[in-house]
């Protein structure tokens, strides 16, 4: 039990110490997952609020894929686009393997499956008045499209949310494509898994503990937003 | 005098029970009528058909003097407000605006509307309340407001009346029976059979999703008479409504 505490408190200590290497790994995880997940809600709102609007042949089983997709293993995607991003692979020349960038990628692959589900849950949780009224208002059927995302707005971001959660605690993804350089693709959680087997547990602890701050932080972002 | 809107060979299915087959229906401009029926008769159907909302399975709806124009344009010489309606998130006058908006309309113009609309339906100064803190009444004053204020061709209305106090009824059965007057074409569905007569409205009768009676009952136009289009939106001195 003393070896906890002991750790809790170096942890602690490294935190407010401002540790130069806890910075870059804290500032890598969060400009690659804030990349991602804006890359992703790109694809993945539009995607999710035309799913749940428009019928067409092949739309249930689209759905079904991408419910499929939402539990996508992170290292499945890191193992797919480290094939298509390795020397040999189609994407090999533009030696994007073992960047940031790759990782972004492998992220966003893995958030647009989240967002989109849970934004088409927005859409179809709506109140089914919202489209007629802003169609019998005189707009068009995408002026009424961009109406109703206003109106499901808190459903939005919280799909938003699940997704940048997806990507800020995964693991597979950034270490597979990342390769956990140090001060360029180290992310917290491929640090804390690094740091834990080198047995430097209270770094690992601190890292875990901005990992969850950083969790609580997006939370009460959206409480905020919500109680407006 | 050349229609405002006609329906030839409708045909809407809605599940397996129920579709509304409408053989032919004709609509003269700045008139009121009245869509009566029992419940399920097809009433609110027939008012998104004609409110242009989903293109019919079957035969067609068109405006005429607008048939050259794309069905989002056709649809802004039409409003439709309906039994229970939505207001947007926002204030009242931001639920307003939103026709407005999609028109080009802003500035002082579109504030001068907002006021005029609103004193009409009787809620002066409430342009700032937040829409989601109103009423049932209030919601209904608003959803006609919203509406007034973009100045249809057609407004029409599913059973106007429903939430509103006897107080209110006979304002806003004023402000109905002169709407005429401003150019506009009114369509309301009810229940209470004595409301046509009382607003000198045509009866639509509908029934199982056909039309039981097309002839006009209660002939109130004279089309010597009002000619013209009066000024737009003067406040009703309407108590309550």
């Amino acid at each position: 039990m003393d070896y906890l505490f002991e750790s809790l408190r170096d942890a602690i200590e490294l935190i407010f110490a401002f540790d130069r290497e806890v910075q870059a790994t804290v500032w890598t995880s969060l400009y690659t997952s804030c990349a991602a997940i804006v890359l992703a809600a790109i694809v993945a709102v539009p995607a999710g609020v035309l799913l749940g609007l428009t019928r067409f042949p092949g739309r249930r089983l689209l759905v079904t894929l991408l419910n499929t997709l939402m539990a996508l293993p992170t290292v499945v995607v890191g193992l797919v686009l480290f094939g298509v991003f390795s020397r040999q692979g189609p994407l090999g020349s533009f030696g994007l393997l073992f960047t940031p960038v790759a990782m972004i990628a492998g992220q966003m692959v893995l958030a647009t499956p989240v967002v989109a589900h849970y934004v088409l849950a927005a859409v179809k949780g709506s109140d089914a008045r919202i489209m007629n009224t802003a169609l019998t208002l005189g707009a068009s059927r995408f002026q009424a499209g961009v109406q109703l995302l206003r109106e499901i707005r808190f459903g939005v971001i919280a799909a938003v949310v699940a997704g940048f959660g997806r990507v800020i605690a995964e693991v597979g993804v950034a270490m597979m494509l990342g390769g956990n350089i140090r001060g360029s693709t180290r992310t917290m959680t491929t640090a804390i898994a690094l740091e834990t087997s080198k047995g430097e547990f209270a770094m690992g602890l601190s890292l875990g503990i901005v990992l969850l701050s950083v969790a609580l932080g997006v939370n009460l972002f959206l409480n905020l937003l919500q109680q407006r | 005098m050349e229609s405002l809107i006609h329906l030839r060979d409708l045909c809407i299915r809605q599940g397996e029970n129920f579709s509304l087959s409408i053989e032919h229906l004709e609509l003269l401009p700045r008139r009121i009528y009245a869509l009566t029926g029992p419940n399920g008769a097809g009433k609110s159907t027939l008012l998104r058909s004609l409110a242009l909302l989903s293109p019919p399975a079957q035969g067609c709806v068109s405006l005429c003097a607008a048939e050259t124009e794309t069905l989002a344009q056709q649809r802004r010489r039409v409003t439709l407000v309906e039994q229970s309606p939505y207001l947007l998130a926002g204030s009242v006058s931001d639920n307003l605006a939103f026709g407005l908006k999609l028109r080009g309309i802003r500035g002082k113009e579109q504030q001068g509307r907002i006021t005029s609309a609103l004193a009409m339906v009787g809620l002066d100064g409430f342009e700032q309340r937040k829409a989601n803190k109103l009423s049932g009444g209030e919601v209904q004053r608003v959803a006609l407001a919203r509406a007034l204020v973009l100045r249809p061709q057609l407004l029409l209305l599913d059973e106007p009346t429903a939430n509103i106090d006897r107080k209110s009824l006979q304002a806003f059965e004023e402000l109905l029976g002169r709407l005429p007057d401003y150019g506009v074409t009114v369509v309301f569905s009810t229940h209470d059979l004595a409301q046509p007569e009382r607003l000198g409205a045509e009866m639509i009768r509908i029934e199982n999703g056909r039309l039981l009676d097309e002839s006009p009952r209660v002939a109130k136009y004279n089309d010597n008479q009002q000619t013209e289009k009066k000024a737009w939106l003067k406040p009703l001195n309407a108590q309550g409504l």
